[in-house]
């Protein structure tokens, strides 16, 4: 009897306990809710975008969405804008547009976007073009839409760290345009380097190495490296910079966007940020880098010290002088 | 029951005991921690000069010519590789090691007046191989 008895009890205990526990999971469904994440990854770079998605929905027996804003802590540069369509995927996988609103407009550090249809859900996206002014600042995001009923939804976003790091992308060089200042981010012709020889900090220069293998083909010298600038290639008046250099392999993905080629390729999810730049030490490196091909990359400091440059190789020509490069730049004082 | 517990514990102790004074006497290690075994090969089998991109710098990738008897390694590297800046890769045989220790990349760039030295110890740590190696640049006019 006792025994049965001790039974019921632990059964309604734990009847107990299971009604308990499922009552305290269930959660309340509100009536206008919100979400937004950040799709952009690495650092935050001046003249790049910080991208985000905005999701909010409201119960339709409540109302319908009226617009939707974001306000930045530090005003975007020109190009900033929200989308005013909403994008879903279809079952393939891809994103599908429908248009929701009127262009985005931007005011100072407000962009907002209107509805023009009924709707009670909806996600936009945001692009954040990053200012200048915001370079080594923190930057924060409140996303918000606004019901029918008047309620009003927000979620903040950040802080985010803008990088100080400057980036150049797709510089030409050419057999002439061979002179590069990292200081000006521009690949330059003799003419325009005699100009400024002191900004000069590398040749480039293609010679086929295909000489018993010796290879050669495209190459950074610095123009202090006199053992290995070609005869034929005399320097302008006071170009004799040193700068050191280090070849490395490192597919950046800000730099290389190997996945936006024709056909894409897999870019791998690495990022040079502002303490990558800062703690490399070349001071034991050479002074040239022969034989570079195309997603090579290279390690180069100034002469002076003042600049520490991260150089992607985004294209070279086959048997002939002709190269893309882009390359992410910090000023160490 | 006391003696249960006595003659499990035994049973315990004794093997652990055992095993111990086996592994301790058969197999002691060395200054670096490594197992001092029986072998008493001592040779290098491949070495693979690479530069800062951690790639080769062999001219053609060709691979270093290793003569066991004469201990030395001849290396021709490409033109304009960076002899001061230069990972040697080596791959010895089983259980022995090298002296001294490639640590990261090592300054080559006094080979012509000072050949790089290198010596193998086997896994006995009774036989010791001096290897030298000879490398030449590969000559080219810009």
């Amino acid at each position: 009897m006792d025994k049965n008895r001790y039974i019921a009890k632990a059964l309604l205990f734990v009847l107990f306990a299971g009604i308990f526990f499922s009552c305290q999971k269930e959660e309340t469904v509100s009536d206008f809710g919100n979400k937004c994440y950040k799709r952009s990854m690495g650092p935050n770079v001046y003249g790049n975008e910080i991208e985000f998605a905005y999701a909010m929905a409201i119960q339709p027996y409540v109302g319908k969405l009226t617009s939707a804003s974001v306000e930045a802590s530090i005003a975007g540069e020109e190009g900033t804008w929200m989308e005013h369509r909403s994008y879903h995927a279809k079952l393939d996988g891809m994103d599908t547009a429908i248009v929701v609103g009127n262009p985005s407009v931007t005011e100072g550090t407000l962009t907002t976007v209107d509805y023009i249809v009924d709707t009670c859900a909806a996600t936009l996206r945001y692009y954040y073009k990053i200012p200048k002014e915001a370079k080594g600042q923190d930057v924060s995001f409140k996303f918000s839409a606004v019901g029918s009923n008047g309620q009003i939804v927000t979620q903040s976003m950040g802080p985010y760290h803008i990088a100080n790091m400057d980036m150049e992308l797709d510089v030409n060089l050419t057999a002439q345009n061979c002179y590069l200042s990292i200081a000006d981010m521009k690949a330059y012709n003799a003419a325009q380097a005699a100009e400024h020889p002191e900004r000069i900090d590398l040749v480039y220069f293609f010679r086929n190495g295909n000489l018993d293998t010796a290879a050669i083909n495209h190459s950074f010298v610095a123009p202090a490296c006199k053992k290995y600038i070609p005869q034929n290639l005399t320097l302008p008046a006071g170009v004799e910079n040193d700068t050191k250099i280090r070849d490395v392999g490192i597919k950046d993905a800000h730099l290389a966007r190997l996945h936006l080629k024709n056909p894409p390729e897999a870019q791998p999810g690495i990022y040079i940020d502002d303490i990558d730049l800062q703690t490399i030490d070349l001071s034991n490196m050479p002074n040239w880098a022969f034989d570079l091909i195309a997603n090579d990359g290279m390690w180069v400091a100034t002469e002076d010290g003042k600049y520490h440059a991260y150089i992607y190789i985004n294209s070279a020509n086959r048997g002939r002088a002709g190269a893309t490069i882009s390359m992410k730049r910090y000023t160490m004082y | 029951m006391k003696t249960i517990l006595k003659s499990s514990l035994l049973l315990i102790i004794l093997p652990l005991l055992m095993t111990g004074c086996l592994y301790s006497d058969d197999y002691p290690i060395d200054e670096d921690g490594l197992l001092i075994t029986n072998r008493s090969d001592c040779y290098i089998s491949r070495l693979t000069l690479l530069g800062t991109d951690f790639q080769t710098i062999h001219l053609d990738a060709q691979d270093a010519v290793i003569d066991n008897e004469a201990c030395t390694i001849r290396v021709r590297v490409k033109f304009g590789a960076d002899l001061r800046n230069v990972y040697p890769e080596f791959t010895l045989v089983t259980d022995a090691k090298l002296e001294p220790k490639v640590t990261g990349f090592t300054d080559f760039s006094d080979y012509k007046n000072n050949p790089p030295k290198y010596t193998v110890i086997s896994g006995n740590r009774k036989v010791r191989k001096t290897y030298t190696i000879y490398i030449s640049e590969k000559e080219y006019q810009l």
